[in-house]
């Protein structure tokens, strides 16, 4: 067997052997090798997009939050503010109608009194004046005619009050 | 590049023969010495009959030492690949991994920034010789096994195979006649067109001779270098002397290591380059 000289035998065993070797290999290794390759690449591309995704989703849902918060505590500012003025209102009208109520009662309580001195006052001079009568009857032995001694007597006590 | 090619298959003829020349003289010197013999070298080198097997249209069928090495080389790889990748694993786990690396580094790195996107349906002709070409180069450094890429039969045979799955490629890309107009450079004046035909055939014949060159001579200059520097201890009879010879051999085997990545993947983005350029657009 020479050095530089091709070997007949060996070309032919050494093209079997590659070919086979090549058939073999395609089968067994290099398609599920590169299938599992770009399978991977393609999963990793898709994860990590996945990723993104959701810390976009995340950062929206944050967003979101965050306006619903400042939004229900504006609302919950808003309710505070009405509630006190309504509060506010309730007090100066529940307030003002006690005054008035006051008042009026007060009123009604000047009139009666009045009146009941009024009615006192009438039922005074009613008496002053039976009694007047019934004095002057004994004194003078003769019944003077009421109506004439009631004008009389009203005389007399005017005239008194009018003295004080 | 073709240029480049012709020169450096040139310095490759160079190299070998230097190398035939530098282990012949060794050989000499040692039958001088009265040592092993001239054919102390040239046996570890050249391909020794395992089984004797009849010619057949020819061709003599012996089964040689390479031709076994790459039998195991073969079954070795089959085995490698079959158990780490028969279980479907989305995550690769131990040797399943350091291969799966291996794979997608060619891919990334070799195939397809040579041959782009389209390179993908040949990368299984490239995966095999890589790690084919590989293999044999690693385990012909195992002591008492033969080195198959040291064959010029067989390295003759990788680069053929090249040169016909080149061929394939731009045929199927291109259709026959566009496959051909590969030998005519675009913008030739019609009368160099009978001269330039034979450069560029003799041009894309010289690439892969080149190939098979290179990858031979790579093998057997190690070993060639190896056993001439061992022969020294046996030239100079001396126990005294083994110890400088030995150094020098210890630093060529590593180097031998080295060379076998580097032969490999030279072979392979080669053959990419020679598959890409023939699947490419430009004519």
């Amino acid at each position: 067997m020479e050095l530089m000289t091709p070997h007949g035998g060996t070309i032919f065993w050494t093209t079997v052997t590659f070919v086979a070797l090549l058939l073999i290999m395609w089968k067994v290794a290099w398609k599920p090798i590169i299938q599992a390759l770009n399978e991977r690449e393609t999963k990793i591309r898709e994860s990590l997009s996945a990723a993104d995704k959701a810390k976009q989703d995340v950062e929206q849902a944050l967003a979101n939050q965050q306006d619903l918060i400042a939004e229900s505590k504006k609302e919950a500012q808003q309710i505070i503010e009405k509630s006190r003025n309504s509060a506010e209102l309730l007090k100066d009208e529940i307030l003002q109608k006690a005054n008035a109520e006051a008042e009026n009662m007060l009123v009604n309580a000047k009139k009666e009194i009045e009146l009941s001195r009024d009615k006192a006052m009438e039922d005074i001079r009613n008496l002053a004046v039976d009694l007047s009568m019934a004095a002057t009857q004994k004194l003078i032995g003769k019944a003077l005619d009421k109506s004439e001694h009631h004008a009389l007597i009203q005389n007399s006590m005017k005239k008194m009050e009018d003295l004080n | 590049m073709t240029e480049h090619v012709i020169e450096h298959s040139a310095d490759s003829l160079q190299t070998v023969q230097h190398i035939t020349q530098t282990a012949e003289h060794a050989a000499n010197a040692a039958e001088h010495a009265g040592g092993g013999g001239a054919d102390f070298i040239m046996h570890h080198i050249l391909a020794q009959p395992v089984l004797k097997l009849p010619t057949v249209f020819g061709i003599d069928l012996t089964i040689t030492n390479h031709i076994l090495m790459m039998w195991i080389v073969s079954a070795l790889l089959i085995l490698a690949f079959g158990l780490s990748f028969r279980r479907k694993n989305l995550v690769p786990k131990g040797l399943a991994n350091a291969l799966e690396a291996a794979v997608a580094y060619l891919r990334d790195d070799i195939i397809i920034p040579n041959m782009g996107k389209d390179g993908m349906k040949y990368a299984p002709y490239l995966l095999t010789a890589f790690f084919f070409v590989l293999l044999c180069n690693l385990l012909g450094l195992v002591p008492g096994a033969a080195t198959a890429t040291g064959n010029i039969g067989v390295t003759a045979t990788l680069a053929l195979l090249t040169l016909v799955v080149e061929q394939i490629a731009g045929i199927k890309k291109h259709g026959v006649w566009g496959n051909m107009k590969h030998l005519i450079p675009g913008g030739l004046p019609v009368f160099l067109i009978p001269i330039m035909i034979p450069v560029e055939l003799v041009s894309m014949m010289a690439k892969h001779i080149a190939l098979a060159i290179r990858l031979f001579a790579n093998m057997i200059a190690g070993h060639i270098t190896i056993l001439a520097i061992m022969s020294l201890i046996f030239i100079f009879k001396s126990w005294l002397i083994a110890p400088a010879p030995l150094l020098i051999i210890i630093f060529c085997a590593l180097l031998e290591i080295l060379i076998a990545f580097i032969q490999a993947y030279v072979f392979t983005i080669l053959s990419a380059v020679f598959i890409g350029a023939s699947i490419s657009d430009e004519h």
